[in-house]
């Protein structure tokens, strides 16, 4: 199955291929964004550079901005970003902060399923990803960090994405999700508790960053050493979350 | 499995080819239509000098299988010189700013280059860097391609403002 040919594409030019047909999507009709009552439903093959461009979603610009680079988001796919590998998957992991669900179109039917089934089990055989949903997050409750080696179109070392509530002084939810993490989009549940029902200041953020690393199994590869994920997760936590 | 048909309007021409399956937009463009300007770095988008205008928009044609877009609008290098072979505002700003030296991928750079101008005529420098940050270059160090970008921005602004309306 290929969409934007982003991932898929590089293996078939300079891989021995196991397989044989490849599938394209790019005209299968799955494209476009429509909000309604302040819920995204984002089509699998809408482009990343197209989530960029709408103004319904504009909290999504920083993540946008620093995805790949533009010749590369002028094709890379919303659905695509679901199956791509940890430290790709910046989409991935923000939908994961956002509790959203794809929409999935196979033999059997349609069906609903959270984003982080898709990550831990993919789609069953001859099924695809149709669209995705989520609710568009209140202003001031989403946070993006990504660090990167560079300034631009670097892959990610880690990323953090969350949506925080903060009600009469003290956080009610948090959804937090990194990336670099492991090989998919991890949740990081340790730092969530660690949130809940505190202010949410530089004393309760630091308790909550050294937790975020008990969920995180960092990544070793050529981007960044296990070692040196492990080191800064817990900062960019820290910044994502007080706007460091 | 059998070659298939594929055309395409490349460089405002109507272009129609086979294609054995799995070949990539940019190995139809050099192998098949003999246009090289676009280059085979990494084959995996990482490098940025395959860099066309798909419909408008710059993307790594290394990474669109070309059967995909049958039916599409694509522009290279070589749709972007003048009639007659001189060159256009931006290569002249390239040459003219030692902007290109081994040239690999001075196609790529100006082909980001005028997507970039044909949606926002005047880029700040961030924007510049943004426009290119898919196109790598070993040799230049980057600043002179930026400048070089900018002043064919300025150019362009320029004559757009001296051309005489049409009625």
């Amino acid at each position: 199955m290929i969409a934007g040919g982003t991932t898929v594409m590089g293996v078939v030019n300079t891989q021995a291929l196991d397989f044989t047909e490849l599938v394209s999507l790019r005209r299968a009709g799955l494209g476009g964004i429509q909000v309604t009552d302040g819920t995204a439903v984002v089509g699998a093959t809408t482009t990343i550079a197209e989530l960029g461009a709408d103004e319904k979603l504009a909290f999504l610009r920083p993540v946008v901005e620093t995805f790949a680079s533009p010749t590369l988001r002028n094709l890379a796919t919303v659905g695509g970003n679901l199956f791509v590998p940890q430290p790709g998957g910046d989409l991935a992991v923000c939908l994961l902060a956002l509790g959203a669900t794809a929409e999935i179109a196979g033999p059997a039917g349609t069906r609903t399923a959270d984003v982080s089934d898709v990550f831990a089990a993919g789609v069953r055989e001859g099924e695809i990803v149709t669209a995705v949903h989520f609710a568009i997050p209140a202003p001031g409750t989403w946070f993006y960090t990504k660090a990167m080696r560079l300034r631009l179109a670097s892959a990610a070392v880690v990323t953090v994405a969350a949506v925080v509530t903060v009600q009469d002084g003290v956080v009610s939810s948090a959804r937090i999700a990194l990336g670099g993490a492991g090989e998919r989009p991890v949740r990081a549940r340790s730092a969530e508790d660690a949130l809940l029902a505190k202010p949410l200041d530089r004393a309760t953020v630091d308790v909550a960053a050294a937790a975020a690393l008990k969920d995180a199994a960092p990544l070793d590869d050529a981007f960044s050493s296990a070692w040196y994920r492990a080191r800064v997760l817990p900062v960019h936590f820290r910044r994502a979350l007080l706007g460091e | 499995m059998a070659p298939r048909v594929v055309e395409l309007v490349v460089n405002g021409r109507q272009r129609t080819f086979l294609v054995r399956p799995g070949t990539s937009l940019l190995m139809a463009l050099r192998d098949t239509l003999g246009l090289t300007a676009a280059k085979r770095g990494c084959d995996v988008g990482s490098c940025g000098s395959c860099t066309v205008l798909l419909d408008g928009k710059p993307v790594m044609s290394c990474l669109v299988p070309v059967e995909t877009v049958d039916g599409s609008a694509v522009r290279t290098l070589e749709g972007m010189t003048l009639e007659g072979g001189s060159l256009s505002d931006v290569q002249a700003a390239f040459l003219e700013g030692f902007a290109t030296q081994c040239g690999f991928c001075t196609p790529g750079m100006i082909v980001a280059a005028e997507g970039l101008l044909a949606e926002n005529p005047n880029p700040t420098r961030d924007d510049v860097v943004r426009a290119i940050s898919g196109n790598v270059c070993r040799c230049t160090g980057y600043t002179s391609i930026i400048d070089a970008v900018l002043d064919a921005a300025a150019r362009r602004r320029e004559s757009a403002a001296a051309a005489p309306v049409a009625s």
